[in-house]
C-alpha cells in the first residue's frame, strides 16, 4: 500500500511540472501588455525597457520559468496588478471559501446518491425507479447558471426564504446558521449534475450486484430489506461508488465557478472570473495554478481511497 | 468484393433505426426541431431579433405580440430565443467533429508507435490535469472573444478526451487476430490501420461524440454567459441568460426563458446520444 501510495504520488510529479508550464505559458499568451499594466501613464520607451530588466522580462523564456518557478515553489506566486496585494494570500482565503462549497456540493452528492442509487434499483422498472431515472436524466441536463438562477427565483426572490447572494449577512454575520443559510442555494446548483450522474452509475452497479449469487444466498437466508442492501449490496459496489464520486472533483469545480459567480460566493472561481475581465495576470496564474493543484491531488486522494478498498475489502 | 455482400444501405439503416430505444426518438425529435428553428428561423421569429422598442423594455410573457416578454433593451425575447438556437448548435457541433477529425490519426499513431503514444498521452495527462471548464475559461481568456475563437478553445478542450477514446480503442484492436492475420501477410501498416482499425475508432468516436454534445453545448453557452464567448448584439442563449441575470428580481424572464432553450436543446441531444450508445453497445446494462 505504501509503495503504491509513493508510486502514484511519483507520478503526479511530471504532471504537476506540466501544469505549471502551461499557466506560466498562459500569462505569456494573456492579451494586455504587463508593464504597460504597472507604469500607466509613466509608460515611455525608456521606462518600460528599464521595469522589463527589473522584472526579467529581457532573460530567455526558460531562464524566467526557472526563477518564477522556484518563487512559485517557496509560495511566491507574485503581487496582483489590480488589488496591488501578494496573490498568495488572496489565493488561499478564496481557495478555502470554495473548498466549503465543493465540500457541500460534494456531500449532497455522495449522500443524495448513497439514497437516491440502491432506492432505485431496488424498485427496478417500478414507478420509484421511473421517477429517479427521469429526474435525474433531467437534472444531467441543466447547466449550472441556469438552474442557479431558477433557484434564486423561486427561493430568494418570489419566496424570500434564502439569501442569494455572499457568505455571511452583510448586516448581522453569524456563524455556522447564518453561512449555512447562505451555503445552501449554491451547494445545491454546484451538486446537481454530480448528484444526477452519481445515482445513475450507482444505480446501475446495484442492480448487476443484487443480481450477484452471494445476494441471492443471503436473501435466501432471509436477510431482507435494509440490512440486505446496506450489508451486502453496498460492499460490492463501494470502489465504483468511490470511483465515480472521484471522477466528479472535476465537474464540482466546473458548475462551482459558475455558482460563485451567480451567487456572488467569494471563492476562487468568482476570483478567476474578475482577474480575467480585469486582465490581472499573476492573479488569473494564481487561480488557475490553485485550481489545478486542488484537482490533481484530489483526484491522487480519490485512487488510494479506491486502492485502499480494493486491499481490504474483506 | 465484400461491398457486394452487404445488404443495400437503405436496409441497413432500418436495421439501425429499430434497434434505437424510443427516447432516442423523443431526443432526435427535440434536436429536430431546434435545427429547423435555427435553419428557418428568419421565417417564424414574429420580429427581427435585434429590433428594440424601448418603450417596451422588460415587460412580461404574455404581453401582447411578445408571448414571451421584452429584454433589458427593448428586444422580444421569443424572437431572439429562436435566432439563438444557431448558435448554440454551431458551438455543440463543430468543435466535436474537428476535435474528433484531430484525434482519430493522433490516437490511432499514439496506439501503434510506442515513443509517440507515450510522448501524447502525456501530453494529454497534463491537460487532463485541469478540469474542462477551467481549461476552457482560461483558453477563451487567452484567445479572445467571438465564434471563431469560442470554436477553438472548445475544440482544445476536447482534445484530450476524444483522443483518449480513440487511442483506447485503437490499442485494443492492435493485438486482435484479424489485425495480425492482415500483418502475417504482409499487409502494409497504413493500410492495416485504415482497413481494420480506423472503422472500429470511428464508431467509438462517433459515439462518444453524440454523447458530449450536450455538454459542448453548455461550457460554450457558460463561456458566453461569463461574456468570454459570443458578444452582443448576436443573440445567443448563454450571453441572454448572462445579460438576464443582471434584472433577475424584476424580470426573470429574460434569463430563464433562453436558459430553458440550452435545457431543453441538450436534454434533446443527451436522449440521443444515451440511445445511439444504448444501440451500438446491446450488452451494455441499462
Amino acid at each position: 500500500m505504501t509503495k503504491y501510495i509513493l508510486m502514484r504520488s511519483f507520478q503526479v510529479l511530471p504532471v504537476l511540472l506540466g501544469v505549471t508550464f502551461l499557466v506560466f505559458l498562459s500569462l505569456y499568451l494573456l492579451p494586455g501588455d504587463v508593464t504597460l499594466n504597472l507604469l500607466g501613464l509613466a509608460a515611455n520607451e525608456d521606462s518600460i525597457a528599464r521595469l522589463r530588466a527589473e522584472l526579467g522580462l529581457d532573460r530567455p523564456f526558460s531562464v524566467q520559468f526557472g526563477i518564477w518557478l522556484g518563487r512559485a515553489l517557496q509560495g511566491d506566486l507574485g503581487v496582483s496588478h489590480v488589488m496591488r496585494t501578494p496573490v498568495t494570500a488572496v489565493v488561499l482565503e478564496k481557495t478555502g471559501n470554495s473548498l466549503i462549497l465543493m465540500g457541500a456540493g460534494l456531500a449532497i452528492t455522495v449522500v443524495g446518491a448513497a439514497l437516491l442509487g440502491p432506492l432505485s434499483a431496488v424498485r427496478k422498472d417500478r414507478a420509484t425507479d421511473h421517477t429517479v431515472k427521469t429526474l435525474t436524466f433531467l437534472l444531467a441536463s441543466m447547466p449550472a447558471y441556469w438552474l442557479g438562477l431558477v433557484l434564486i427565483v423561486a427561493f430568494s426572490i418570489t419566496l424570500p426564504w434564502l439569501p442569494a447572494s455572499g457568505m455571511y449577512d452583510f448586516i448581522t454575520p453569524g456563524g455556522l446558521p447564518d453561512l449555512t443559510a447562505h451555503l445552501f442555494l449554491p451547494a445545491l446548483t454546484t451538486a446537481a449534475t454530480s448528484l444526477a450522474i452519481v445515482t445513475r452509475v450507482t444505480r446501475a452497479a446495484m442492480v448487476e450486484a443484487l443480481a450477484r449469487s452471494h445476494v441471492t444466498a443471503a436473501r435466501s437466508r432471509g436477510v431482507r430489506g435494509f440490512r440486505l442492501l446496506y450489508g451486502h449490496g453496498v460492499r460490492a459496489i463501494l470502489p465504483t461508488f468511490v470511483n465515480i464520486c472521484g471522477l466528479q472533483i472535476g465537474y464540482l469545480f466546473g458548475s462551482s465557478i459558475f455558482t460563485e459567480v451567480i451567487f456572488s460566493w467569494p471563492g476562487i472561481g468568482q476570483q478567476l472570473y474578475t482577474s480575467i475581465i480585469a486582465r490581472d495576470g499573476p492573479m488569473v496564474q494564481g487561480c488557475v495554478l490553485a485550481v489545478a493543484l486542488v484537482f490533481v491531488l484530489g483526484n491522487l486522494l480519490a485512487d488510494i481511497l479506491i486502492r485502499w478498498l480494493d486491499v481490504h475489502r474483506d | 468484393m465484400t461491398e457486394a455482400l452487404r445488404p443495400p444501405l437503405a436496409a441497413r439503416f432500418g436495421h439501425f433505426a429499430r434497434a434505437l430505444p424510443p427516447q432516442a426518438w423523443v431526443g432526435g425529435a427535440l434536436v429536430g426541431s431546434f435545427v429547423l428553428m435555427a435553419i428557418f428561423a428568419d421565417h417564424i421569429a414574429p420580429f427581427d431579433p435585434n429590433a428594440s422598442n424601448i418603450k417596451l423594455r422588460l415587460k412580461p410573457p404574455g404581453t401582447e405580440g411578445h408571448w414571451l416578454g421584452i429584454d433589458t433593451q427593448g428586444r422580444d425575447v421569443l424572437s431572439r430565443t429562436i435566432h439563438g438556437a444557431r448558435a448554440s448548435l454551431i458551438t455543440g457541433t463543430m468543435p466535436v467533429a474537428i476535435s474528433a477529425a484531430i484525434a482519430v490519426p493522433l490516437g490511432l499513431a499514439a496506439a501503434w508507435f510506442d515513443r509517440a503514444g507515450a510522448l501524447v498521452m502525456r501530453m494529454m495527462d497534463v491537460l487532463f490535469a485541469f478540469p474542462m471548464v477551467l481549461l476552457a475559461i482560461l483558453l477563451a481568456a487567452i484567445l479572445g472573444p467571438g465564434l471563431p475563437n469560442l470554436i477553438i478553445a472548445m475544440v482544445l478542450v476536447l482534445l484530450p478526451f476524444n483522443t483518449r477514446v480513440a487511442y483506447t480503442e485503437a490499442l485494443s484492436h492492435r493485438e486482435a487476430p484479424w489485425v495480425e492475420a492482415a500483418r502475417a501477410l504482409g499487409t502494409p501498416v497504413p493500410r492495416i490501420l485504415l482497413r481494420e482499425v480506423l472503422p472500429h475508432v470511428l464508431a467509438a468516436t462517433i459515439v462518444y461524440s453524440m454523447t458530449i454534445i450536450g455538454t459542448i453545448i453548455i461550457t460554450a453557452a457558460g463561456l458566453s454567459f461569463l461574456g468570454l464567448g459570443i458578444q452582443p448584439p448576436t443573440p445567443d442563449w448563454g450571453l441572454m441568460t448572462g445579460e438576464g441575470r443582471t434584472v433577475l428580481n424584476r424580470a426573470p424572464h429574460v434569463a430563464t426563458v433562453p436558459g430553458a432553450a440550452i435545457f431543453l436543446l441538450v436534454t434533446g441531444f443527451n436522449l440521443l446520444g444515451d440511445g445511439l450508445r444504448d444501440a451500438l453497445n446491446p450488452g451494455r446494462q441499462r
